[in-house]
This record gives C-alpha cells, sequence and structure tokens, in this order.
C-alpha cells in the first residue's frame, strides 16, 4: 500500500467520521417472507421487494405495504432475474426457506434469520425482531418495538373483563376442520400475555397449531374466538354440530378478522388489540 | 344368494368391530349429543361411502373386464378435485349450487377424457390403465399450479383432497342414501349383460349385445356414484379396488355375487380403517386422513393384485413402428435444428423486466449469460435426457403411452426430497438433492426386483410403476393436508423447475445430456429388436431379459437425473418421442435423435413460457411442459393408440 493510499484512506476515515450516521444510506432490503416484511416495515425500514404482494395484503394486512415495494414473485421461488434487476444489499430468509439460500447468494449477501422452535413462541419472535434490528442498524427501534408490543399488550388486561371459561381459538378450513392454536402459537402467546387462559393443550406442530376435527372441537369446554377467513363457499353455521358446540348453546361465539397466524409482533399487536376488542 | 363360509365369518368379524367402535366412541365422548350428529354419522357415512365405491369399482371393473379399473385409476376422483379447487378460485358461487355437481362436472371430463384416449383400441385394459394415469398426473399438474399461486386459500381442498370422513351432522347421511338407493336398482339392471361382457367381446357380440352401450351406461352408473361420494367425503382410494378384489378371492363369482360382496366388504373395509386411524390420530399432532391412508395402503394391494390376477392386454407394438411414411427426413431433421436454435435465441435474447419488455437487448448481455443461460441449458439437457429414456421406455414396454415418469423412478423421487423436507428441519439443497436422488433409487429398485422374476414383462412393468406412482402420491396428499408452511416448499419442487440451477448444475446436466446422446445410439439394434416383441427379438439371436434390465437401469439413471433437475411432473419422456415418431423418425437411431432435439426445445420454449407469463411469478418448467402436453393430447387425441 503506497503512501498515498494511505492518505486517501485516511481522509475517507475523516469524512466518515463526520458524516452524521443518519445519513448512511439505509440497506436496500428484498425479503420473500411476509413476516420479516411486517416487522421491517414496523421498524420503519422499507424493503425493495417482497413476495406475494397481493397475498401480503390479504392476509397480513398490517403494517400496509406501501405500493413503492416491488412484488418479487412467489414467495417460495422469488423471481431470480428480477431481483438481479432490483440490485438489494441483503436478503432475508426464513429457515423454512433454506433451500433459497443457495440461488439467493449469487445476487446479495443472504442472511437466515430466526424463527427457532426450540424457543418459546414469544421468545422466538422477539429473538427473530431483534436479530432484524441488528442486521439493519436499528437495534434501538427494535428494542422499542419489542417494549411498545410488550408495554401496549400488558396494558389491554386492565380492559379485558372475565371472558368465563378458557378460549379456544381456532380458523376453519372447511365446514369439518379446524386448526386450534395452543400455547406455542403466535396467538397462544398473546394469549398467556393478556393472562388469559388457553383452552387447547393438546399436541400441536411446530408452528404451535393442530389440525382437529370439529367433534374434538366439541369434547373441549372453553369459549369459541373464530379467527377469520372463514372457508370460500361452505357455511360453517349450518351444522348440525356446529349448533352443538358448548359455546354456541351459550351463545358466546367471538368472530375476528384476520390476524397472521405465522406473523411476528405487528400481527400479535393486532391479534391482542382485536381480541380485546371482541371481548 | 349363498357365501362361502370364509366370507361369512369374514363379515361377522367386521361387524363385530363396527360394534366395538360404537362403544369406544360412545364410552369416550361424553357428550351424547355430540355423539349423535358428530361420531354416528361419521360412522354410517363411511359405511355408505365404502360401500358405494365398492359397488362403483366392481361396476367399472366388469364393464372394462380390468380388475384394476376404480375411480382413482380412471381419474374421475382427480377430475372432481381439480374441478372443486378451480371452482374455490374462479366461481365460489358454484359451490353453493352445490359441491357434487362440480365434482361430477370435473370426474365426467376426466373419465371422458380417459375413455376416448383409450377408445381406439377398444378400451383395452392396458390401454385404460395407461390413460387413467396419464389423465391423473395431467390434472394433478393442473392442481398443482393453482396451489403453487393460492396455497393459502387453498388449505380446506387439500383436507378434502386427502379425504377425510369426519361429519358435521346429518347432511353428509342424507345427501348419500337416496342417491345410493337410486343407483343400486340400476346396478341390478345391469347386472346381467354385464355378466355377458365376462364372456368376451366376441361372444357378447355373436349375442347381439351393443358393448359399447352397456359399457358406457354402466360406467356412467359408477360415475355418478363415484361424483356423489367424493364430493361428502373428499378422496379415497384403494376401496374401489380392493373390494372387489377380496370378493373374487373369497369365492364371489358372477356380477351380482361379486358387488353385493363387495359393497359389503367396501363398507366394513372403509369403517375399520377411519377407527384405527381415528385412534391414532389422536396422539398426533396432525390428521391423518382416512383417504390418503387408503391410498398409500391402496399401492402395495395393486401390486399383490398384478401377481395374482393375469392382465389381458393386447400388445400395442403395431403403433410403436410407422406411422408416417419416412420421407424428407433430411429436411426436417434441419428444421427441427433450426426450430431449436430459433428457441434458443429467443429464449436467451427476449424476456420481462420491471419496466416491461426487454428485445434482443445486448446492454443486458450480462443478465442473458448469467441468469438465462444455465436455465435454458438445465432445461435442454433434462428434455434431451428424458427424452431419450421416454424412446428407450417406450421401445422397451412395446408401449406408445409408457413414460419414464411411470416406472416409479419420478414418484420415488419426489417422496425422498418431500420426506427430507419435511423431518430434516430446514434442510439445505444438497440435502435435499441427495435425498431425492436415494429416492429415485430406492423406486427403481422396487420396480427391478418385482419384475426380475417375470423377465421384465413390459406390461407388469408399467403397472408396477403405476403402483408405486399411486403409493407417493398417497403420501404426498398426506403430508399437504396437514396445512404444514413446508407443504409450499414441498408442492414448488414437485411441479419441477430449473429455478435452483447454477452454472455448475447447468454444466453437469449437460455433460449428462451429451453423453447419453453418445451412448444411447450403441443401443438402436436392441430397440429396433425389442418392438418386435419377445419371439421375433429372440429369434433374432438378442437376449432379451439381459437387454431389458441394462436398458431399464440406463431409463432409470437419465430420470432420475432429470427428475432432480425439472422435478417428477413433466411429460417431456411421453411427447418427445411421439412427436418425432409422428414425425416419420421411426428407426431406433433417428427416433432417438429426433426425439433429443424435441424435447430439449420443448422444454426451453417451456421454461421460457413459464418465466413470462405470470411474470414476476414463475411457473415451473415442468409444469408449462405438462400444459402444453395436454393440448398436444387433445388434439392428437385419436392417432395416439
Amino acid at each position: 500500500m503506497t503512501v498515498i493510499h494511505r492518505a486517501l484512506l485516511a481522509v475517507l476515515l475523516i469524512l466518515w467520521l463526520k458524516v452524521p450516521l443518519a445519513e448512511e444510506p439505509p440497506l436496500r432490503i428484498v425479503t420473500p417472507d411476509w413476516t420479516i416484511a411486517e416487522t421491517l416495515l414496523a421498524l420503519d425500514i422499507e424493503p425493495l421487494g417482497v413476495g406475494e404482494i397481493a397475498g401480503y395484503r390479504t392476509w397480513v394486512g398490517t403494517p400496509s405495504m406501501p405500493d413503492s415495494v416491488t412484488d418479487i414473485g412467489l414467495r417460495t421461488q422469488p423471481n431470480l432475474e428480477l431481483l438481479a434487476q432490483l440490485r438489494p444489499d441483503r436478503i432475508l430468509l426464513t429457515p423454512m426457506f433454506r433451500s433459497l439460500e443457495r440461488p439467493l447468494s449469487r445476487i446479495a449477501p443472504v442472511e437466515v434469520i430466526g424463527h427457532r422452535t426450540d424457543l418459546s413462541a414469544w421468545k422466538a419472535v422477539v429473538e427473530q425482531t431483534q436479530a432484524i434490528g441488528h442486521l439493519t442498524n436499528r437495534r434501538e427501534a427494535a428494542a422499542a418495538l419489542i417494549r411498545s408490543t410488550e408495554q401496549h399488550i400488558t396494558s389491554l388486561r386492565s380492559q379485558i373483563g372475565d371472558p368465563g371459561k378458557p378460549l379456544l381459538i381456532v380458523q376453519f378450513m372447511d365446514a369439518v376442520h379446524a386448526r386450534v392454536f395452543g400455547m406455542e402459537s403466535l396467538y397462544g402467546s398473546v394469549l398467556t400475555q393478556l393472562g388469559l387462559r388457553n383452552a387447547w393443550s393438546g399436541r400441536t406442530n411446530a408452528w404451535g397449531f393442530a389440525l382437529i376435527g370439529l367433534q374434538e372441537l366439541a369434547a373441549i369446554d372453553g369459549r369459541l374466538i373464530v379467527v377469520a377467513p372463514t372457508p370460500i363457499g361452505s357455511d360453517i353455521t349450518a351444522t348440525d354440530l356446529w349448533q352443538r358446540l358448548p359455546s354456541v348453546e351459550r351463545d358466546e361465539v367471538l368472530w375476528l378478522p384476520a390476524a397472521w397466524s405465522f406473523g411476528a409482533l405487528p400481527s400479535a399487536r393486532r391479534f391482542a388489540d382485536i381480541l380485546v376488542d371482541a371481548l | 344368494m349363498s357365501l362361502s363360509l370364509s366370507a361369512r365369518i369374514c363379515l361377522l368379524l367386521g361387524l363385530i368391530l363396527v360394534l366395538m367402535a360404537i362403544a369406544n366412541s360412545a364410552l369416550t365422548t361424553a357428550d351424547l349429543q355430540i355423539l349423535a350428529v358428530g361420531g354416528l354419522p361419521r360412522i354410517i357415512v363411511s359405511l355408505l361411502a365404502g360401500g358405494g365405491l365398492a359397488l362403483a369399482g366392481s361396476i367399472m371393473q366388469q364393464a372394462l373386464r380390468n380388475p384394476l379399473a376404480t375411480p382413482t385409476t380412471l381419474g374421475v376422483v382427480s377430475g372432481a378435485q381439480f374441478a372443486l379447487l378451480a371452482a374455490t378460485l374462479l366461481a365460489p358461487g358454484l359451490l353453493v349450487i352445490g359441491r357434487e355437481w362440480v365434482a361430477l362436472g370435473g370426474g365426467a371430463f376426466a373419465m371422458g377424457t380417459v375413455v376416448l384416449l383409450a377408445w381406439s383400441s377398444r378400451l383395452a385394459p392396458m390401454a385404460v390403465i395407461l390413460a387413467g394415469l396419464i389423465v391423473n398426473l395431467y390434472l394433478g399438474s393442473l392442481s398443482i399450479v393453482m396451489l403453487l399461486i393460492h396455497q393459502e386459500d387453498l388449505n380446506g381442498i387439500l383436507i378434502w383432497g386427502a379425504g377425510s370422513l369426519a361429519q358435521s351432522g346429518w347432511d353428509g347421511v342424507g345427501f348419500l342414501w337416496p342417491r345410493l338407493l337410486l343407483i343400486a336398482p340400476l346396478a341390478v339392471v345391469l347386472a346381467r349383460p354385464l355378466d355377458v361382457l365376462s364372456l368376451g367381446d366376441t361372444q357378447a357380440r355373436s349375442l347381439g349385445i351393443s358393448l359399447h352401450h352397456i359399457r358406457l351406461a354402466a360406467l356412467g352408473t359408477a360415475l355418478f356414484l363415484t361424483a356423489c361420494i367424493t364430493s361428502v367425503v373428499g378422496v379415497v382410494g384403494f376401496i374401489g379396488l380392493a373390494a372387489p378384489a377380496a370378493a373374487r378371492l373369497l369365492g364371489a363369482r358372477g356380477f351380482m355375487k361379486i358387488a353385493s360382496c363387495s359393497v359389503l366388504i367396501g363398507a366394513l373395509l372403509l369403517v375399520v380403517i377411519d377407527i384405527i386411524l381415528q385412534a391414532l390420530s389422536a396422539s398426533a399432532p396432525v390428521l391423518i386422513p382416512t383417504g390418503a391412508m387408503t391410498a398409500v395402503l391402496g399401492g402395495p394391494l395393486l401390486l399383490w393384485l398384478l401377481f395374482r390376477l393375469k392382465i389381458t392386454g393386447k400388445s400395442l407394438r403395431q403403433s410403436c413402428l410407422a406411422l408416417v411414411p419416412a420421407r424428407h427426413l433430411a429436411l426436417k431433421r434441419t428444421l427441427l435444428l433450426l426450430a431449436l436454435l430459433a428457441t434458443v435465441t429467443m429464449s436467451l435474447g427476449t424476456g420481462r423486466a420491471i419496466e416491461g419488455w426487454r428485445w434482443f437487448d445486448l446492454g443486458h448481455a450480462a443478465t442473458m449469460l448469467e441468469w438465462r443461460l444455465p436455465r435454458i441449458l438445465a432445461a435442454g439437457g433434462a428434455g434431451t435426457v428424458l427424452a431419450l429414456a421416454g424412446v428407450m421406455v417406450q421401445r422397451l414396454t412395446q408401449n406408445p403411452m409408457a413414460s419414464p415418469e411411470l416406472l416409479g423412478i419420478s414418484g420415488g423421487a419426489a417422496l425422498g426430497l418431500v420426506s427430507a423436507l419435511f423431518l430434516l428441519q430446514g434442510a439445505t439443497m444438497p440435502t435435499l438433492i441427495a435425498a431425492g436422488f436415494l429416492g429415485a433409487l430406492a423406486g427403481i429398485a422396487v420396480v427391478i426386483a418385482l419384475n426380475r422374476g417375470s423377465g421384465f414383462n413390459p406390461q407388469r412393468l408399467l403397472l408396477t410403476g403405476v403402483a408405486v406412482t399411486a403409493t407417493a402420491s398417497g403420501i404426498q396428499a398426506l403430508l399437504l393436508a396437514g396445512g404444514d408452511p413446508r407443504g409450499q416448499q414441498a408442492i414448488a419442487w414437485m411441479s419441477g423447475s430449473t429455478y435452483y440451477v447454477d452454472f455448475g448444475t447447468a454444466l453437469a446436466i449437460t455433460i449428462v445430456a451429451i453423453i447419453a446422446l453418445v451412448i444411447t445410439p450403441f443401443f438402436a439394434r436392441w430397440l429396433d429388436l425389442l418392438p418386435l416383441g419377445r419371439a421375433t427379438a429372440v429369434g433374432l439371436g438378442l437376449d432379451v431379459e439381459r437387454s431389458r434390465l441394462v436398458l431399464l437401469l440406463l431409463v432409470a439413471l437419465l430420470t432420475a437425473t432429470a427428475t432432480l433437475i425439472v422435478g417428477p411432473l413433466s411429460f417431456v419422456g411421453l411427447l418427445a418421442p411421439h412427436m418425432a415418431r409422428t414425425l416419420g423418425f421411426s428407426r431406433a437411431r433417428s427416433h432417438l435423435l429426433g426425439a433429443a432435439a424435441v424435447g430439449s426445445a420443448l422444454m426451453i420454449l417451456a421454461d421460457w413460457i413459464g418465466r413470462q407469463a405470470l411474470y414476476p411469478q414463475e411457473i415451473p418448467a415442468g409444469l408449462v411442459a405438462s400444459l402444453i402436453g395436454g393440448l398436444y393430447f387433445i388434439i392428437g387425441m385419436r392417432r395416439l393408440l
């Protein structure tokens, strides 16, 4: 390295130190995943591209996706040529789509971020948020998001009356099958934070839910919370078995609008809001 | 009617089991009211569905004189499933009018296609089964396109597709019993002529009975039955195959006896399987849908039947040879190469970008080389390899509807990969590829092991493949029904895409393709002799068994390689050899080379269309290829067999 080089480097270093941190150009981030996308938006980072944006608007909704974000195609196989044209600085993936790591790393450095299944659902989401904050140089914003979400949910506690029975949170797949959400799901961890009891203590999969038949549901004594969307083309309330469900007989079923069940903190906050609102 | 003693004992045992089950579920469900609207209707629906499917199966088997004909193998079930998927997405209003009518429409369309495909070979059993499999695979790939793009909306249909008998009231029972009551007398009316049918075509004709009319009437009855049941309980395979087979084994002879006996067996079988699975399901985090489980059980059963029952069917060898006079071959060869060149140029030079179409924009030459060239090489290489394998399989099995996908190789690869995806958390690409390759080897090993004894009898070879494929698709339905998000990744891969290809893999598949192009012509003599039939081939000094085994291994190796790159569901191995033959390339050597050119052009074109059609979403090349293939089939249907 010549003297001139060193001098140049020194000048650059001085310039860099002089420039306030805020003016450092933000990372241009792309992610096919909706959960990472919602966390980014909550941290006030607009991603360059996200997968299946129309689906995001239907299933996740808030925080709302700006129109300026580019749709990069399927979440399972984002369009490579388009990504190359976007020239992102960083691509964020969840471990579920780890098989994309190799093709995408030809475009930009790829970071695979949490969701660790060995942690409790809430810890996993918090850790994922911290990791995203770390990567995007928004540690404080991430910490604030975690704090404010937790505080917000705790503050909702006082607004809840006695729901009576433990809650049974379900999402119908067709007229006879539903996903029921256990402790280790996002919904379940919100219940815990709200100090509410979850009526489902049975088996669940890695995402904290179980797919069960309506008959099995009928055997559980809990207050039924039905999360939208309900299946197209079948009226779940029309069946005899529905009419015999303990909650239906007591006329205490709650219907909630959609909240992304595989989501992160913004989805958790949204779920807490609509649940408390309904109670 | 008198049943044999063993049959009565079996039925008695079954009845005892059912009573035990009712008692058991009465004990576990504290609330008798819930039992009255949940558990009891479930048992009765199982009885009705099992009996109905068994009746449908026995009617179809009798009508086609084909012990392997069932609602599943004739495409009825996948047609119904496809129609329901499409209706859910495109016209949900139709579902409110009636799911059963949507299902009936889809089922009728699928079975109609199967019948038309096999019509010119006078509905010979072998032709029907293969036509059914092709229609199944084709509708399956169409369904996957929809799943790929609208996964979140279709979770309910996936459960239905795996066949769950859960009921939420008496609606299902109320829907089924009057319809079954309507069909039963019809079956009796059809019974006499169906017995005449079993005498064989020539005898039946000499008795002055219009065979085709009776066949169509019988098939129509079975179709209606299947559509009604399918719209209530979803996809349930196996019963239509197993029950009539069991009835025959128990000594039932004549259509009436077989039908009535299999109705009883089918009803009991489904109830018992459902009860066992319900018990197992209670301790697993996923629902175990009965229909998919029966499909998994159905594969081995199909295999077992295969080795017990004689498959009668005339050889189809004529159509493997020249259909079109081999004229102007040099000119055709040149045109084919020009077409291939044009496809490559278009695929390399044109494409959509964020701002719109780019036509041969040399400013973006780097994009072309970096992102498009590997995919073109991979698509072309895989197309070549599959086409070569297809030529060999068709000549080896003397069957123009054979395809490497039907040999269990693709099913095995898909199964290996999907298991790795679900069993190993966050598996990387090399792991998945290794798992897929092992699966493919396992699939072909099963097929080879089961066919060694018969000297690789062509018909049996294909049917073994059909059984392996059926088992694999049952397991896939089972995994997808659980609603696990990893299912999306499985669907994306199964649909077959050049997505994961980089320069290294592209180069590897190109080299494989070139080696295959060099090696396969050395087998031209075998491939010319084998379609002439065993006797002729032996007479001309060919060791038939050895040559079949060697060719089979070569096909397995080529197909496994291509499957790992473009997925298990492409029809190139079926189409390319057929197109090449239609062009007049009928001698083995020119057939191989012609098919290779057609196959690579087709795959490159499919890959390009898939990348442009729904930009920025990509439709996998394998799917596009099978869509193009479907069009070709429908247009060229009459010449096919």
